[in-house]
């Protein structure tokens, strides 16, 4: 028998960690692409004067095409997130971020230190972004049903935004949001892990 | 710190990523042609999931404070049909004991109920709307429905035709609309009698309705905007 090293944090990530990720990539591209399509049907910033997004960024042609799509790929991709999430704090709660990095980002001076608390505080971040997207989303999807959801967005009332407005930006502001954390986060992984960590995660 | 021994399957595969995922993005077109059969195969199974959510039980409401005139926004799918309030008549026939033709008056001295709900577009707006007008489910009553009845069509002057399931057509807060914000039905917004409920999207709502009719099961066409590819049961 060959003993395994009893540091699990120097090996490859598990498989399923990798799978999931993969597959959240690929989920999460089908759900911008047809998003935005659904935003062109009428555009939460300037309603039917607004200014749409450009074609080559939507998916499924028309409205109807891109709601085949959301609402096709939005059952997987809650799963896939909420199992993700769910393993990850039962089985590798210790690489998510914790209040550690704040404090190594408050006092360290070791650029490899805050370079991994900031990679920490970036992917932990996502993936609350992430759980954000399915919760404003669901509560557009069912406004009715879930109506308790949707009057936790009437924060912005007392400045005249209705709750269902400030969902819908809310709901939006995921993708810009997310875009930025990805940007960090490919350049971030690179700086700690070069590209064995980028391969480990991809492959 | 990268291992030298096969730089070329880790440029390959690095290289695989980038392109992967910008094809994706650019690839979009290609996949619009299946976004029919996407829908087709995962529609069944959400409207089954949002049937069981739905219920029966009545919804909250809003405030007639909180009623947003302006965010209304008017959707017709073929223009304002032309219509004569005195010589209208909403026939409720199909499945029932009793075929009817109800003028107004009629509609107007069955109980009225007010709904303030929020209406939400399939495009994505929504607007706070105060309804009110009888029951749909009182309106079906007069007419003896028999008990195979299970959808109900739904015809406008306009032509535009939505068929719903039963359940929903007998939840107490769907109406047959006839006033809107405290005010008689305006002519873009359906005048006389309209569909509303908040357990539909919009299109689901006719407007200009002329005619009611109890079937026991769903034909080739499914509504005006269903058969072009819009999802049927369509809940909130």
């Amino acid at each position: 028998m060959i003993a395994t090293s009893p540091s699990p944090a120097r090996g490859p990530s598990p498989i399923w960690t990798r799978a999931f990720h993969g597959f959240n990539l690929l989920l999460l591209l089908l759900m911008a692409a047809s998003g935005l399509e659904i935003y062109n049907a009428n555009p939460v910033f300037g309603g039917r004067e607004g200014a749409t997004v450009p074609e080559m960024f939507t998916l499924g042609g028309w409205l109807a095409g891109g709601r085949d799509w959301h609402f096709a790929v939005m059952g997987l991709y809650a799963a896939n997130l909420g199992l993700w999430i769910g393993l990850l704090l039962r089985r590798r709660h210790r690489r998510l971020a914790g209040s550690g990095d704040l404090d190594t980002l408050r006092a360290s001076v070791s650029p490899p230190r805050r370079r991994l608390a900031s990679h920490r505080i970036t992917y932990t971040l996502m993936l609350i972004v992430l759980a954000f997207s399915l919760i404003t989303g669901l509560a557009m999807y069912k406004p009715a049903q879930l109506g308790w959801l949707v009057s936790l967005f009437a924060f912005a009332e007392p400045a005249g935004h209705s709750s269902w407005q400030t969902l819908r930006v809310c709901h939006l502001a995921t993708i810009p949001v997310m875009g930025l954390l990805v940007v960090a986060h490919v350049v971030l992984s690179w700086r700690v892990g070069g590209l064995r960590l980028l391969r480990a995660m991809v492959l | 710190m990268a291992d030298p021994s096969d730089p070329l399957s880790r440029r390959r595969s690095l290289g695989l990523l980038l392109g992967g995922g910008s094809s994706l993005l650019l690839g979009g077109c290609a996949l619009n042609g299946w976004s029919e059969t996407v829908g087709e195969a995962t529609q069944p199974l959400n409207e089954r999931i949002e049937a069981l959510l739905q219920g029966k039980r009545r919804l909250p409401e809003f405030r007639r404070s909180q009623v947003e005139p302006a965010a209304l926004l008017v959707n017709s799918f073929n223009g304002t049909p032309e219509m004569a309030p005195g010589s209208y008549r909403l026939a409720v026939n199909g499945v029932v004991s009793r075929p009817l033709q109800l003028d107004l008056a009629t509609l107007a001295a069955l109980p009225q109920q007010e709904c303030v709900i929020r209406h939400v577009c399939v495009e994505g707006w929504a607007a706070i709307v105060a309804w009110s007008g009888p029951r749909l489910a009182d309106v079906l009553a007069l007419a003896g429905p028999s008990p195979l009845g299970a959808y109900l069509a739904i015809r406008s002057a306009d032509q535009y035709f939505e068929t719903w399931d039963l359940a929903s057509a007998l939840h107490p807060q769907t109406l047959l609309a006839t006033h809107m914000n405290g005010a008689p039905l305006p002519l873009a917004n359906g005048a006389p009698v309209r569909l509303a409920s908040p357990i539909k999207l919009g299109y689901k709502q006719s407007k200009w309705v002329t005619g009611l009719e109890l079937i026991t099961g769903l034909g080739e066409r499914l509504g005006t905007w269903e058969d072009k590819g819009y999802e049927w049961f369509a809940g909130l």
